[in-house]
């Protein structure tokens, strides 16, 4: 739970520039990241975008993208803001439950977990 | 009802919808999850910051520096582009402001009891009831545990009535299956009531 070396916060940390906080609009822990666009010529990014970038082909909700990363959830987010900002990633915004849930998520849902 | 009117043929966009496992420490959480996910349960963390926002009560977090608080999940595929994730919520009380963040737009929670220690989830069903998330007491009756009787539970941890109390084995899949359906039975009948 605690760590006490603080080596790896520090590196974690170098990744984001030092931000503890996203650029942007917040996004939910289970928001959909999805790629558009894989630059040819990737200056500017770190391993790690790239990592996101080949990850989002396919739709990724961003706990995913995370324990895929093996980083800290807001390190991951923070690198996902950035690659929103530049356009190279869409995540989706999950509005209040009764928006997001329609009854027939519900029923899909139901029969899908039965049917497990 | 035709499609006049309707999104243009396009596929649904994909959805990950959140479910909870909470409860005291040792109720079989993280073995539920793990029970019911089609994958191993992935672990990531959060950091947590003394300076952190959102963090309003930092009594007990002893030092200034950064610590981290684990976070393990499940997910279930409903099918391509739809899916359930379930999380286990951190133990501590400390934690809190990480359950309004996993519980935000979450489908509902499962509270896991351990009969030998009832109380250890008394602050779940509290922070549930007062957020009107949908939730159920899924009793954990493995081996020793002497089965309980479901009216009694509801007695002893006060549920206005509308929460589901069923027993389970957090271990068996098929038990877990059934703890879900019945907390989105429940979710959907006080989502739309009509139905």
């Amino acid at each position: 739970m605690t760590g006490d070396d603080p080596g790896p916060l520090i590196r974690l940390y170098g990744l984001t520039g030092g931000r503890a906080r996203p650029a942007g609009e917040s996004f939910d822990l289970v928001a959909v990241v999805t790629t558009v666009h894989v630059p040819l010529d990737p200056v500017g990014l770190v391993p790690e975008h790239l990592a996101v970038l080949d990850l989002c082909r396919r739709p990724t909700p961003v706990a995913d993208v995370a324990a895929h990363l093996g980083l800290p959830v807001n390190i991951t987010r923070v690198l996902l803001a950035d690659l929103r900002r530049d356009g190279l990633v869409a995540i989706d915004r999950p509005g209040p439950v009764a928006q997001t849930i329609t009854e027939d998520v519900y029923r899909e849902v139901l029969h899908g977990l039965r049917r497990l | 009802m035709g499609y006049a009117g309707s999104e243009p043929a396009t596929a649904d966009p994909a959805v990950a919808l959140k479910i909870l496992v909470a409860g005291g420490f040792g109720a079989g959480k993280t073995t539920m999850v793990g029970a019911i996910s089609e994958i191993r349960p992935l672990h990531t963390e959060e950091l947590l910051s003394a300076r952190g926002a959102g963090v309003d009560d930092l009594r007990g977090v002893e030092s200034k520096a950064t610590t981290t608080v684990a976070l393990d999940f499940g997910r279930i595929t409903i099918r391509d582009g739809l899916w359930l994730y379930l999380f286990g919520t951190p133990g501590q009380d400390r934690f809190w402001f990480m359950w309004d963040e996993l519980s935000s737009g979450a489908l509902g929670a499962v509270v896991l009891a351990d009969t030998r220690r009832l109380q250890d989830c008394f602050p779940a069903v509290d922070y549930f009831e007062q957020r009107a998330l949908p939730f159920v007491v899924a009793v954990n009756c493995f081996d020793g545990a002497r089965r309980h009787d479901p009216a009694k539970v509801r007695r002893a941890l006060g549920l206005d009535g509308a929460a589901p109390v069923v027993m389970c084995d957090a271990r068996e899949r098929e038990s877990v299956k059934e703890v879900l359906t019945t907390l989105v039975a429940h979710a959907v009948g006080g989502a739309f009531p009509a139905a």
